[in-house]
C-alpha cells in the first residue's frame, strides 16, 4: 500500500483548483485526474477534495460512487481491461471473451491480479456496436475481440505495449451516405454564414428548416433555442451531449472524428443564436481517446478566430467551449443529468419543469443538444432550411444518421431519410431474414415481423439511431435480461419505479428463464412496467421497461413455459 | 432596543444543496396580471400563485394527496412519486410535490393509472423494507405503514426480504441507523445537508446498489455528526431512530439500593402530548410530573432550576468577558456564544475549532443539575451519590452523547447517567399503562421546585438570550426590564428567523448587587453603552454567522450569541415527537411562552433555590471557584478530518 502523504495531495488539488476552478462544477475533473495519479481515489483524497471544495467528504463519496470509471477502494490495476456486456457486442460472441480473458489472467471480473497489473471489468455500450465485442484497455480501444486474441493482447499490455505502435482500431463503415454526411463544408464557413444574419433570423432559419433534436425526444430545435435566447440573464451556456451511451450506437463517435469542426461551428452557431458565451462538450468517459483529439481541434479554432474574442471578425461575439468527460453514467445523456454531473452532482435527472433552457447549468439559461443536432444545424446554415427539408416526413423532417448493428450482413452507418420502413431498412442492411428489431436502443422499442412495415419517424417509432437486428435465431428472452440488466445498473437510483421497479421486471424474466412464472405475476410485472413508464421522474426511467414490454408482447408463447437449460 | 434586522447577505456564504431545488418564483405582487393561475383539481377549481405546486394547491383545496418524500422543512426532491397526479394533456404522471404551476392545468388524483402506480410504489418499497411493523420502534407512528394501510396493502406483491441486508448501526449515544428499514426518500440526506450543514448523509453508489451511505461507510459514533437527531425527526420510517436507555433506567429503578431522579427540560411538556394523540402544545407539565413517580421515579426535578443557574454563571462571564476587554483592555474573545445545546457545541468543534474560546465554559443546565444533585443534593439528603441515578427527560438526541463526554464527571461522579428523550418517556408511560391526560396534576419536587419563566423559555429559540437579556439588564442597571419591554416580552430575540440581531441600549446604571460585589467594583463602565446580540437556530444558520464573524462583519461586534443546534430550539430537538414542522413547533413555542408569563418567578437571579444554592453550598459566587470546579467545562477542538 502506498503511503499517502496529506500535505502533497492538498497541494496538488489546489494546483487542480487552478485549473478547473475553485466551485463544485470542478469536481469531477480533479478527480479524474487524481484518480489518474493516484490509481484510485483514497479516502484521504476524497476528504481533502471536499475540504477543498468546501463540501462534504461524503458528498465527493458519493459523486465518486455514482460514476462507474472512478475507484474507491482496491488500486486497480495498471491496465484496466473493460469488456462491453451491452446487446450487441453480447450477441457478438461477449461470452467466449469474457471466459477466456479469466482464464488468461486467473481472476474473475471485477477483481485485478496480484500482481497488480490487470483488472477485469465489466462496462456498457463502448460505441462499437457493429464491431464487436469490444474492449477497452485503459485509453486504448479493441474491436471484433475473439478469444484466441486474448492472450496476444494480454502479452501486448505486459510487454508495455503503451510505448509501442499500436495499429489504429478500424473506424466505423459508412455504408449509406446521404446530404448530411456527403458535405463538402470547410471548418468555420457555417459559422461565418451564420453571422452574415441576426440572432433571430438564425432561429428563424433552423425553425423553418423543422429540425428537431436527434437524441431520440425530438424536441424541435428553434423553439428551445427560442426559449433559451429569450431568458433574461448574463450567463447562458451551450452544451453539447456526447454522451452517446444508448447501446447501439456508435454514429456519434464517427461524427466527432470525422466532422468534428461542423459540430464545433454547430455549438458557435448556438452560442451567437442564444447570447451564450461558454460552451461544455461533455464527452463520455468511453471515448476518452477521443479527447486529445477534441482539444486539438479547439486550440487550431481559437487560432483560426473560431473561438474567443470577436468570432470571425463579429464584434462582442466572444464564446469559447470546455470538454468535460463524463465517467461512466448512461444516465448523464439526460440533459438534465448532465448538467448535474457538469456542476459536479450525482447524474441524477432533475425535476421538470423548471426546463434548462430557463434554470440549466448553475441555475442559467442553458442548451444541451445533441451531436448530430449541431451538425444538422451547421448545414442548414449554409445550404438553406429547404435543403434539409426536402428530405423526411411531415413531422420528421431530413435525414438521420443511424447505427446499425446485429444481425445482418452491413452493419455500420447509415444515412437514411426519416419515414422509412423498417423492411426497407433491412432490406438495405442485408438483414431481411430477421426477426425483431430494436429500434432507439435499450430505451427503444423491439419491433416484430408483423410490424415491419413501420416507418422510423418521431410520429411513428422514434429513434436516436440505434437500429439492433437480431436474427432468427436470438434467444428474445435472453435479450430482454441484457436490457433489463442494463436499466437496473444505470438507473441513477433516485426514484422508486425505475430504482426498483426494474429490479422486479429483471426478476421476473430470470423466473421466466426458470420456466417458473405464471401468467398472473406476469401480468402483473407488465402492469408494474406501465408504472414505470407513467411515474418514473425522468426520460430514462420512462423508457427503461420499453424493450421489456414490446418483447413480452411480441414473443410472450416463445417466453413461456421454457424448459430450462441443465446447469 | 431595534427590531430585527436583516444582517446576513446570502453571497456570503456557501449555498449548501443535497438536490437543485426547482422552483419556479413567486412574482412579488400576487395581485398583478397573470401572477395567479386558476387550477382545478377533481373538478374543483382554485386560483393559485404562479409557482405554486400541485400538493400545495390541492392542499388548498383541501383534497389529500399522500406523500414520502417530501418534507415541509426540507427542499423539494420528487424522488418517492407517491404523490403522482394525473395532468390533463400530458402523456406522464407528475409528481405533486414537484410541480409548480405556471398555467391553467386540469388535476385528477385518483385516477387507475394514479391508484395503480401508487400502489405499485408502495408494493415495491415494501419489497425491500425488512423488518415487520410490530417489532418496529415506529409502529403507529410510520409514514410508510400509514400508506399501506391507506392502499389496502394486502399481501407483498412483489415479495419481502427475509433476511436483513445492513444490521444495526448503534455505535452511536445518540442515533441509530437501521438500513434494513430505510425506503430512500433521502430526506436525512437532505436534512443533514441543506438544514444542518454537518452532511453525515448522502447517497452513494447507483442504480440498484443505491443507499444512503456516511463518509467510508463509518459507524454513526466514528463520523462528524453532532447527534442532533434532526434526522430521526424526519425519517419516515424507523430506519433512524433514537438509542433508547429506557430499560437501564427500569433496572435503576428496580434496584432498591438506587435513588433514582429524573430532571425535565422546559421542552417535552409541551409536547408530550402529541404522543398521546393530543395537538401540539398541549402542556402536560403536571399531569407527567405525576405520572413519573407513578413510574417509580424517587424524585422529579425541573431543569428549570439549573437553567436559571447556567444564566447566572453564563450572564456573570458575560460580564466579566466585557469588563476585561472594556476596562482591563485585555484581550479576550467576543461575541460570547452558549453553550447549552450540546448539537451546536460539538458542531463548532468540529468546524470552527478555532472559534471555541468564544464558547461559555458554562455547562448545560443538563449537566449543572446533575452536579448539583450528585453533590448539594447528596449531602442535604446524606445520599451516597455512588447511589443516586440521574436520568435527564430532554427534547434532544445530542444530550444523551453530552452526557457520556468523559470531561462531565467534576463531582467525581457521572452528572448525568441517562439522557432520555420525550418519545421514550412516553414510551415508559405506554409500558405501565399510565393514561397521562387524567393523571393528578402535581408539583415539582424540592428544593429545586420554584416555578421559574426564564427557565421554562429556554425550551425555545431566543429563550436563553432572553432569560440572559432579563436577568443581566436588570442586575446592571436596577431598573425592571419590564419598563422596556411589556411583561417582560423580550420581543426581538422571539420568533422563528433563521438569524435575529437586536440591541439594548444601557442608558443607566446601578449599584452593583452583593452577588457580583467580589467581581466587579463598579457597572461606571457599561453606562451608555448598547448591548448587541444574536440568535441562531439550526446549525445552517449558526454556520452563517461564524462565517459572518470571520470575515469581520456586522455580527462580529456582537457581545453575546445564543446558538441553538436544532430549528425551532429545543422544542424542535431531535428527541420531540414526530413529525415536526414550523407550524407544530410553533404552538409548541406558544405554550412555552404561556408557562412562562404564568410563572411566579420570570427572572433568574430572582429565583430563591437559586439564591439559596448560592448561599449555602457554592459560597464563592458565580463563576466562583466551586461553581468553576462542577458547573464549568473545557471543549474538544476536534476538526473534521476522519482520515
Amino acid at each position: 500500500m502506498q503511503v499517502l502523504d496529506r500535505t502533497k495531495i492538498i497541494q496538488e488539488i489546489s494546483d487542480l483548483k487552478k485549473t478547473y476552478g475553485d466551485d463544485r462544477s470542478a469536481l469531477l475533473p480533479i478527480l479524474q485526474d487524481l484518480q489518474e495519479t493516484y490509481g484510485y481515489l483514497p479516502d484521504l483524497v476524497m476528504q481533502e477534495t471536499a475540504h477543498a471544495l468546501e463540501i462534504h467528504p461524503v458528498e465527493v463519496e458519493g459523486v465518486a460512487s455514482f460514476y462507474s470509471f472512478f475507484r474507491r477502494k482496491e488500486k486497480q490495476g495498471k491496465y484496466v481491461l473493460r469488456l462491453c456486456q451491452t446487446i450487441s457486442c453480447d450477441l457478438a460472441g461477449k461470452v467466449n471473451v469474457a471466459r477466456q480473458l479469466e482464464n488468461e489472467l486467473g481472476i474473475k471480473f471485477g477483481e485485478t491480479t496480484k500482481d497488480g497489473m490487470f483488472t477485469l471489468e465489466y462496462t456498457n455500450c463502448l460505441g462499437m456496436c457493429d464491431q464487436g465485442p469490444a474492449m477497452l484497455v485503459n485509453d486504448r480501444l479493441f474491436a471484433k475481440v475473439t478469444p484466441d486474441k486474448v492472450p496476444y493482447i494480454i502479452v501486448d499490455c505486459r510487454r508495455d505495449f503503451l510505448k509501442s505502435d499500436f495499429p489504429k482500431i478500424v473506424p466505423s463503415d459508412v455504408r449509406k451516405s446521404g446530404p448530411i454526411l456527403s458535405h463538402d463544408l470547410k471548418p468555420g464557413e457555417g459559422l461565418k454564414a451564420a453571422l452574415n444574419h441576426t440572432r433571430a433570423e438564425v432561429i428563424g432559419i433552423i425553425r423553418e428548416s423543422g429540425l428537431r433534436g436527434r437524441g431520440g425526444a425530438g424536441f424541435p430545435t428553434a423553439v428551445k433555442w427560442q426559449l433559451a435566447g429569450a431568458a433574461q440573464s448574463d450567463k447562458k451556456y451551450v452544451v453539447c451531449n456526447a454522451d452517446e451511451g444508448e447501446p447501439g450506437t456508435f454514429k456519434d463517435r464517427y461524427l466527432l472524428f470525422h466532422h468534428t469542426d461542423m459540430i464545433l461551428d454547430g455549438m458557435t452557431i448556438a452560442a451567437y443564436a442564444i447570447g451564450a458565451k461558454k460552451g461544455f462538450f461533455y464527452l463520455r468517459g468511453e471515448y476518452l481517446y477521443l479527447k486529445k483529439y477534441m482539444l486539438e481541434a479547439l486550440e487550431i479554432r481559437r487560432k483560426n478566430n473560431l473561438l474567443g474574442k470577436d468570432i470571425a471578425g463579429k464584434k462582442g461575439f466572444d464564446f469559447d467551449i470546455e470538454v468535460r468527460m463524463g465517467a461512466g453514467a448512461y444516465v448523464c445523456g439526460e440533459e438534465t443529468a448532465l448538467i448535474e454531473s457538469l456542476e459536479g452532482y450525482r447524474g441524477e435527472p432533475r425535476n421538470r419543469p423548471p426546463f434548462p433552457v430557463d434554470t440549466g447549468f448553475q441555475k442559467n439559461p442553458t442548451i444541451v443538444n445533441n451531436v448530430e443536432t449541431f451538425l444538422d444545424a451547421t448545414l442548414i446554415c449554409v445550404k438553406g432550411a429547404k435543403w434539409f427539408n426536402e428530405h423526411g416526413t411531415e413531422k420528421s423532417k431530413g435525414t438521420k444518421i443511424f447505427s446499425i448493428s446485429g444481425d445482418c450482413e452491413q452493419p455500420g452507418i447509415y444515412e437514411l431519410p426519416f419515414g422509412i420502413t423498417i423492411a426497407q431498412l433491412l432490406k438495405e442492411v442485408k438483414g431481411e431474414n430477421a426477426k425483431a428489431v430494436q429500434i432507439g436502443g435499450a430505451s427503444g422499442k423491439c419491433v416484430a415481423r408483423k410490424d415491419f412495415n413501420r416507418t422510423i419517424a418521431f410520429e411513428d417509432i422514434s429513434s436516436g439511431g440505434s437500429i439492433i437486428v437480431f436474427g432468427p435465431s436470438v434467444d428474445m428472452l435472453k435479450v430482454a435480461i441484457n436490457f433489463m440488466e442494463f436499466f437496473v445498473e444505470e438507473s441513477c437510483g433516485q426514484c422508486t419505479p425505475c430504482r426498483d421497479g426494474n429490479v422486479k421486471l429483471l426478476e421476473g424474466l430470470k423466473l421466466l428463464e426458470k420456466g417458473r412464472c405464471s401468467v398472473t405475476y406476469l401480468n402483473e410485472l407488465m402492469r408494474l412496467a406501465e408504472t414505470i413508464q407513467l411515474a418514473s421522474k425522468c426520460g430514462l426511467g420512462q423508457s427503461s421497461p420499453n424493450a421489456f414490454l414490446s418483447i413480452l408482447e411480441n414473443f410472450k408463447s416463445e417466453i413461456l413455459g421454457r424448459v430450462p437449460e441443465k446447469a | 432596543m431595534e427590531d430585527k434586522e436583516k444582517v446576513m447577505t446570502e453571497s456570503t456564504v456557501r449555498a449548501p444543496k443535497s438536490t437543485t431545488p426547482s422552483t419556479i418564483k413567486t412574482p412579488e405582487n400576487a395581485g398583478a396580471i397573470g401572477a395567479t393561475i386558476k387550477v382545478t383539481i377533481d373538478g374543483k377549481e382554485v386560483r393559485v400563485p404562479m409557482g405554486t405546486t400541485i400538493l400545495n394547491a390541492a392542499r388548498m383545496l383541501g383534497i389529500k394527496i399522500p406523500t414520502l418524500c417530501n418534507h415541509d422543512d426540507l427542499c423539494i426532491s420528487g424522488v418517492c412519486r407517491i404523490c403522482v397526479v394525473e395532468v390533463e394533456g400530458m402523456r406522464t404522471l407528475q409528481a405533486s410535490c414537484a410541480y409548480p404551476i405556471s398555467q391553467p392545468i386540469v388535476v385528477h388524483t385518483h385516477t387507475r393509472k394514479v391508484r395503480q402506480a401508487r400502489r405499485h410504489i408502495i408494493d415495491l418499497l415494501l419489497s425491500r423494507h425488512y423488518g415487520e411493523c410490530y417489532s418496529c420502534v415506529r409502529n403507529n407512528n410510520c409514514e410508510l405503514q400509514s400508506l399501506a394501510n391507506e392502499y389496502g396493502v394486502d399481501f407483498y406483491r412483489f415479495g419481502h426480504v427475509d433476511k436483513p441486508t445492513y444490521g444495526r448501526d448503534n455505535s452511536s449515544y445518540a442515533i441509530v441507523r437501521d438500513m434494513d428499514k430505510c425506503i430512500m426518500c433521502r430526506r436525512c440526506i437532505r436534512t443533514c445537508i441543506d438544514l444542518q450543514e454537518v452532511g453525515v448523509y448522502e447517497a452513494v453508489e447507483r442504480g440498484n446498489k443505491t443507499r444512503i451511505g456516511t463518509f467510508m461507510d463509518n459507524p454513526m459514533a466514528q463520523l462528524i455528526c453532532i447527534n442532533c437527531g434532526q434526522c430521526i425527526n424526519r425519517c419516515p420510517t424507523g430506519a433512524l431512530h433514537a438509542n433508547d436507555p429506557s430499560d437501564a433506567i427500569w433496572a435503576a429503578i428496580d434496584d432498591p439500593t438506587k435513588h433514582v431522579v429524573i430532571q425535565t427540560a422546559p421542552a417535552p411538556r409541551s409536547a408530550i402530548g402529541e404522543c398521546f394523540g393530543l395537538p401540539a402544545g398541549t402542556p402536560l407539565t403536571f399531569e407527567m410530573n405525576t405520572a413519573m413517580r407513578y413510574c417509580g421515579f424517587d424524585k422529579v426535578f425541573d431543569t428549570n432550576f439549573s437553567a436559571d443557574l447556567t444564566i447566572m454563571e453564563e450572564g456573570t462571564e458575560l460580564i466579566l468577558r466585557l469588563y476585561k476587554a472594556l476596562v482591563k483592555k485585555e484581550p479576550v474573545a467576543l461575541p460570547l456564544f452558549t453553550s447549552c445545546s450540546p448539537g451546536w457545541v460539538k458542531y463548532i468543534e468540529h468546524f470552527y475549532p478555532e472559534m471555541l474560546d468564544h464558547l461559555s465554559s458554562a455547562k448545560s443546565p443538563q449537566q449543572m443539575f446533575g452536579a448539583v444533585i450528585k453533590t448539594y443534593y447528596a449531602e442535604l439528603n446524606n445520599i451516597d451519590p455512588a447511589d443516586i441515578v440521574t436520568v435527564a427527560l430532554m427534547p434532544c438526541t445530542a444530550k444523551k452523547f453530552e452526557c457520556n463526554r468523559p470531561e462531565m464527571n467534576s463531582s467525581g461522579f457521572k452528572d448525568i447517567d441517562y439522557g432520555l428523550t420525550t418519545r421514550e418517556l412516553a414510551g415508559m408511560f405506554q409500558e405501565t399503562g399510565i393514561d397521562l391526560l387524567n393523571m393528578p396534576k402535581s408539583d415539582f419536587d424540592d428544593p429545586f421546585g420554584t416555578r421559574t419563566g426564564s427557565g421554562v423559555i429556554f425550551g425555545a429559540t431566543g429563550g436563553v438570550m432572553e432569560s440572559a437579556i432579563r436577568t443581566v439588564y436588570e442586575l446592571v442597571t436596577g431598573e425592571r426590564i419590564d419598563k422596556l419591554f411589556e411583561h417582560a416580552r423580550v420581543i426581538p430575540v422571539r420568533g422563528f428567523e433563521g438569524v435575529r440581531y437586536a440591541e439594548l441600549p444601557i442608558a443607566k446604571v446601578g449599584p452593583v448587587p452583593d452577588i457580583l460585589k467580589h467581581l466587579i467594583p463598579n457597572w461606571d463602565w457599561l453606562k451608555g453603552a448598547t448591548l448587541k446580540v444574536a440568535v441562531a437556530h439550526g446549525t445552517a444558520n449558526a454556520k452563517k454567522v461564524l462565517d459572518n464573524i470571520k470575515s469581520g462583519g456586522k455580527l462580529s461586534e456582537c457581545h453575546f450569541i445564543e446558538y441553538m443546534a436544532c430549528p425551532g430550539g429545543c422544542l424542535g430537538g431531535g428527541g420531540m415527537p414526530i413529525p415536526t414542522n414550523e407550524e407544530i413547533r410553533a404552538a409548541r413555542a406558544r405554550a412555552i411562552y404561556a408557562e412562562d408569563e404564568a410563572s411566579e418567578v420570570r427572572k433568574s437571579y430572582e429565583n430563591p433555590a437559586i439564591a439559596r444554592l448560592y448561599k449555602e453550598f457554592l459560597v464563592d459566587g458565580p463563576c466562583g471557584h466551586k461553581s468553576h470546579k462542577l458547573l464549568h467545562t473545557h471543549y474538544l477542538p476536534r476538526g473534521k478530518k476522519l482520515v
